[in-house]
């Protein structure tokens, strides 16, 4: 079953992104929130870690979290999201895994 | 489709801004919610004593407005709310406290609220962190 995996702190000071990242199954996906978007800085270890990840991986970040940091030189692979679009990527995972 | 929404997090953290968003998106987008479920520091957000900056967002209000304007199920686990002092009036009673703050809009009961919930639903969607 297809899981949609939702983080919202960020890696470089917190475990849950190392942690979250070798569970990530052929068909998951992940939604970079909040201060989890620090992880596309471009140049960086997470940043880097999520290029390698599977091609099947899709890979979402909050819009608005993006912009409010700012945070350019995006990988190609990440898809920026609104609420709404948000909320359609739920409809289309069975499953929603937060990292709370 | 039908949502869960649990939020673990308090009002001053970014986690409850974006589940006010999700949840609004979600009744945006034709679908239901079928309860709203605060949990841990989350309560906090379900008392009526908030008081944010002014020039800040009022999570907490932002949120007793939304129950209230569509009517929703919002339930605040009792266990909870009563740690961390949001109490509604029967509470308040019971455990001789000056007085209850639970914003309107919301109810306290059990934990079993999420789990049946989660049942009946077609998504549960955690909200916490930062």
């Amino acid at each position: 079953m297809a899981t949609l995996h939702l983080l919202s702190h960020s890696p470089f000071s917190d475990g849950r992104f190392n942690s979250c990242l070798p569970l990530l199954g052929d068909t998951d996906a992940l939604l970079l929130a909040g201060d989890a978007t620090y992880a596309l800085t471009a140049g960086t270890k997470p940043a880097t870690e999520l290029e390698q990840l599977p091609e099947q991986v899709a890979l979402f970040a909050l819009e608005e979290d993006v912009q409010a940091r700012a945070l350019g030189m995006l990988p190609t692979r990440v898809q920026l999201l609104d609420y709404a679009g948000f909320v359609e990527l739920t409809c289309r995972y069975e499953r929603i895994n937060s990292w709370l | 489709m039908k949502f869960v929404i649990a939020l673990f997090a308090p009002p001053h953290s970014p986690a409850a801004r974006r589940a006010l968003r999700f949840a609004e998106a979600v009744l945006a987008g034709g679908h239901e919610i079928v309860r709203l479920f605060f949990y841990q520091d989350g309560v906090h957000s379900a008392s009526a004593n908030v008081v944010a900056a002014q020039d800040e967002l009022d999570v907490a209000a932002e949120w007793s407005r939304f129950v209230s304007a569509n009517q929703l199920d919002g339930v605040v686990c009792i266990a909870a709310g009563l740690r961390r002092g949001v109490l509604d009036a029967g509470e308040a009673q019971r455990y001789q406290r000056p007085a209850a703050n639970l914003a309107a809009g919301w109810e306290l009961s059990g934990l079993g609220q999420l789990h049946e919930a989660a049942q009946q639903a077609d998504r549960l969607v955690c909200f916490g962190g930062q």
